[in-house]
């Protein structure tokens, strides 16, 4: 998600944005700020989460990508038009995370109705069909009332659509919402074949475990800002070790280790603190150089919910 | 394509829509059968119900629904002109009330034709009327959907339109030389959805009476005509414009 990427295969630039909500003659004081003077860019390919606390602003963040709303300040670019722009959103696809369909319509009638609506000819909608179906293992419901779909359905139905036309860049709002475990794996594998073939995913989930299946690409949010970009911290990404001794772990710790790092010290086994994977050969060959007598070591890195749970709190220490 | 899928789904949006259009059917049928069925007493009870309440029914959440389903989100991120999405809706609300008029026109002549009952010498501009009239009410009512929720423009349209009449006619019958009573009585005759100029037109209450056209003006009645497809045009640009400008945002996440 860098900011140092060329300019040509970003699909997607933000810059300082900053997103108020105002209700209509409330005072200044009662704005507001969704979003406070966020900047990112994704890349071609690139698979990002989006992840916070309800409030974060990750859908406000989605709204002003996919040009529902329009910034208080700031500037958003999609393929290199700026967002809302017709050329904008010839490249975009969206799925918003509880989709609606009219009444009497058929899977088929919607997918067509969207086909046409992206101003395809009644051929390529007929073929866009013909491999939603087929990607989407939507044969069995395509030709009923999609208002009587489950909500697994339903997400299938509406990912069907945002994918038509092949997009540059897929917006998703909590796609997994509903979906089988099946349908979890073919939507992981979808997108992975995507991202393969240049589509930028933005995703925006509160299932932490599934999105850390799909991407290392996390962009945390918090009270309306950015607070830590998962790919820069990725390598920084806090541990633990496990260090199986013979014996004497406490006094091996004492002698060895600084305190603060000593998470757990038994007579067979040693857990130490690590904030720096790169750390884990120096600390493993100075306890074995010093006395140590090591059986096993295993390295026990956090998880995606733990390093949320753990970005949450800094974000909301004052 | 997006122009037919658009017009298209004005009518299969909502299940109830194909049963008002049967209902308002059945209504002018036994309207027929039921009263006295000269032209202007049919003409009347056609151009209310086909005019105004087939608009309010038919246009009821038109955009409304989608707002508030969060629908209009995947709609406005498709690469065309917002714009197309109010025109193709506002176009096949009319040729719906085109094809209802069309219909109801049909049934009338029949049922005439059976039980040879009044006159229907009028009925075709009595019909123009409605049309225009629904015109101008289905473009006022999508244009409010655009900024109040779910099916509410039509009850609004409703209550602001017999509202302003119904206060009109109080001023008119109490205070008639007033001359804010006057303004008013413009403001409802000329930018409102032209109920009272549209049915002076059908019922051929302008000008002075002629062998050839009966008590038919044709300036006036050009102008009236012009007047009411201004009126929609007018609604529609603003329509179009609430549409362009307005942000959707279901969730504020």
């Amino acid at each position: 998600m860098g900011h140092d990427g060329e300019a040509e295969t970003k699909t997607v630039e933000c810059r300082r944005l900053t997103k108020v909500f105002r209700r209509l003659l409330a005072s200044r004081e009662k704005s507001v700020y969704a979003l406070r003077e966020v900047s990112l860019s994704v890349q071609r390919g690139q698979i990002v989460g989006l992840i916070g606390p309800n409030g974060a602003g990750k859908s406000t963040l989605l709204n002003l990508i996919a040009g529902l709303i329009l910034p208080s300040e700031g500037h958003v670019a999609v393929c290199g038009h700026p967002a809302r722009s017709i050329a904008a959103r010839r490249g975009l696809g969206y799925m918003p995370e509880h989709p609606v369909f009219p009444g009497l319509y058929t899977a088929r009638a919607i997918l067509q109705y969207h086909g046409a609506l992206l101003g395809l000819s009644s051929r390529a909608v007929s073929l866009q069909t013909d491999r939603s179906i087929e990607q989407l293992q939507l044969q069995e419901f395509i030709d009923r009332p999609a208002s009587d779909f489950s909500q697994g359905m339903k997400q299938r139905l509406a990912l069907a659509i945002a994918m038509m036309d092949d997009p540059q860049l897929l917006l998703l709002d909590e796609p997994s919402n509903g979906l089988d475990p099946i349908g979890i794996v073919q939507l992981r594998d979808l997108l992975k074949r995507l991202s393969s073939s240049g589509t930028a995913v933005v995703i925006s989930s509160h299932r932490l475990g599934e999105l850390e299946k799909l991407t290392s690409d996390y962009i945390f949010m918090h009270r309306g800002r950015i607070i830590s970009f998962a790919d820069r911290i990725a390598a920084n990404r806090a541990g633990r070790l496990r260090v199986e001794l013979v014996s004497n772990g406490p006094d091996i710790a004492a002698r060895l280790l600084p305190a603060s790092r000593v998470l757990d010290a038994s007579d067979t086994e040693l857990v130490i603190a690590i904030g720096d994977p790169e750390e884990v050969p120096d600390i493993v060959s100075h306890l074995a150089t010093d006395g140590a007598r090591i059986m096993s070591v295993l390295l026990e890195r956090e998880n995606i919910e733990e390093v949320f749970l753990r970005l949450c709190n800094e974000g909301t220490q004052p | 394509m997006r122009a037919r899928e658009l017009i298209q789904e004005t009518f299969f949006r909502r299940t109830y829509i194909w049963i008002v259009h049967v209902i308002w059917l059945a209504l002018y049928g036994v309207f027929y059968w039921l009263f006295l069925p000269d032209t202007p007493e049919l003409g009347q009870f056609i151009f209310i119900w086909a005019g105004f309440f087939l608009a309010l029914a038919l246009s009821a959440g038109i955009f409304g629904d989608d707002i508030a389903s969060g629908r209009i989100c995947v709609l406005v991120t498709k690469p065309f002109w917002t714009g197309e999405l109010y025109i193709y809706r506002l176009l096949g609300l009319s040729l719906q009330a085109a094809a209802h008029l069309v219909l109801a026109a049909s049934l009338v002549l029949v049922l005439h034709a059976i039980m040879r009952k009044g006159s229907v010498d009028n009925l075709g501009v009595w019909l123009l009327a409605s049309w225009l009239l629904f015109n101008t009410c289905a473009a006022l009512s999508a244009s409010l959907s655009i900024v109040v929720t779910r099916a509410f423009n039509s009850l609004l349209l409703l209550v602001l339109i017999v509202t302003g009449y119904f206060v009109m006619g109080l001023l008119t019958m109490y205070l008639r030389h007033e001359a804010s009573t006057g303004a008013l009585a413009s403001f409802i005759r000329y930018p409102w959805p032209p109920f009272e100029l549209l049915y002076k037109f059908a019922a051929g209450e302008w000008g002075q009476y002629a062998l050839t056209v009966g008590k038919y003006s044709v300036t006036k009645n050009v102008a009236c005509v012009i007047h009411s497809l201004m009126l929609t045009t007018a609604y529609g640009v603003i329509g179009i414009l609430l549409l362009s400008r307005r942000q959707f945002s279901r969730v504020r996440d």
